[in-house]
C-alpha cells in the first residue's frame, strides 16, 4: 500500500490518492451497501465519510495503516452503515470512529466564523490546515508554500495561529453560541 | 521569533505535545497567575478546533470533486457502469 504520508502534500496528489482509493475500494463498499438494501447515494455518503476517517487516521502522527486500504475502507464503511441503521444507537457505544463534519453539526456561529476565515484569511487557513490537519512535515510545508526556510514557515505558522486565535476571540464576543 | 510568537509556541507545546509532568504543572501555575496567558490558551485551543473543522471541510470538498469526476468524465465510464450495475439488480 502506498503510504498516505507520501501522497497528501498538495491538492493534485490528494486527488490522485482519492481516485485510486475510489477505484480500488468503492466497488466492494457499494456491493455491500446494495446487499444491505441501501441506495447509490447512501453508498456514496458512507464511502466519502470512510475516506475522511481513513485520511485523518493516516495523517495522524505516527499512525500507519497496516492492512490493505480496500479492507480498511470496507471495514470503516460497514461500521458506519451499522451505526447509521441500528436502533437506539445513542444509547450504545460509538467506538472510536467519529465522523461529525456535516453542516448540520456546526453551530450557526461556527459557520459564520468559518465563512469569515475562509474569505478574509484563506492563505493563513491553508497554511494552518497543512500543518495541523494534513500534518505535513515542516520542510514539505515550507516548500509547498514557498518559504525560503523551515524557520520562515514556522514563524508564519505562529503568526497565522495568532491571527486566527484573535479573530475567533473577537468574533466570538459577537457570536455567543460559539462559546457553548 | 518575537516574544508573543514564542509564547504561542509554548502554548502549543502545552496543548498539543505530551510534555513531562513537571513542565506541565509549571505551565499550569503560570496560567493561573497570568489571566492573559490563560485566555490565550483557551482561544488557541479553539483555533486548533476551527482549523481541524476547516481542514475536514476542504477535504470533503476535494472528495466530492473526485466523485463528480469519476461519475461524469468519459474516461471513467467503465468504472461508473460497474458501480451502477450493483444498484440495478434489485
Amino acid at each position: 500500500m502506498q503510504g498516505i504520508s507520501n501522497l497528501n502534500r498538495n491538492t493534485e496528489q490528494r486527488e490522485a490518492l482519492f481516485i485510486s482509493l475510489y477505484k480500488s475500494a468503492f466497488p466492494a463498499v457499494a456491493r455491500y451497501i446494495s446487499k444491505m438494501g441501501g441506495s447509490f447515494d447512501e453508498a456514496k455518503d458512507i464511502f466519502q465519510d470512510a475516506l475522511v476517517v481513513y485520511y485523518e487516521r493516516s495523517a495522524a502522527a505516527g499512525f500507519v495503516i497496516s492492512s490493505n486500504e480496500k479492507s480498511y475502507l470496507l471495514g470503516i464503511a460497514k461500521y458506519l452503515w451499522f451505526n447509521k441503521h441500528r436502533e437506539n444507537n445513542k444509547n450504545l457505544p460509538m467506538g472510536d470512529i467519529e465522523v461529525e463534519a456535516d453542516e448540520d453539526d456546526e453551530s450557526p456561529s461556527a459557520g459564520k466564523l468559518m465563512y469569515y476565515l475562509q474569505t478574509a484569511g484563506k492563505k493563513c487557513m491553508e497554511l494552518l490546515r497543512a500543518f495541523y490537519y494534513d500534518r505535513l512535515h515542516l520542510t514539505d510545508a515550507a516548500e509547498q508554500f514557498g518559504y525560503s526556510s523551515v524557520r520562515s514557515a514556522t514563524v508564519q505558522k505562529y503568526k497565522c495561529l495568532e491571527k486566527v486565535r484573535e479573530t475567533i476571540k473577537q468574533r466570538s464576543l459577537t457570536y455567543e453560541d460559539f462559546l457553548e | 521569533m518575537r516574544t508573543s510568537l514564542n509564547e504561542t509556541e509554548q502554548i502549543e507545546a502545552y496543548l498539543l505535545q505530551p510534555a513531562d509532568k513537571g513542565e506541565s504543572l509549571l505551565f499550569d501555575a503560570r496560567a493561573i497567575l497570568n489571566p492573559a496567558l490563560h485566555d490565550k490558551m483557551i482561544w488557541q485551543q479553539k483555533a486548533y478546533e476551527i482549523v481541524h473543522l476547516y481542514g475536514r471541510k476542504q477535504l470533503q470538498q476535494e472528495i466530492r470533486a473526485v466523485h463528480l469526476k469519476l461519475f461524469s468524465l468519459p474516461e471513467h465510464a467503465g468504472f461508473r457502469q460497474r458501480i451502477k450495475r450493483l444498484f440495478q439488480k434489485r
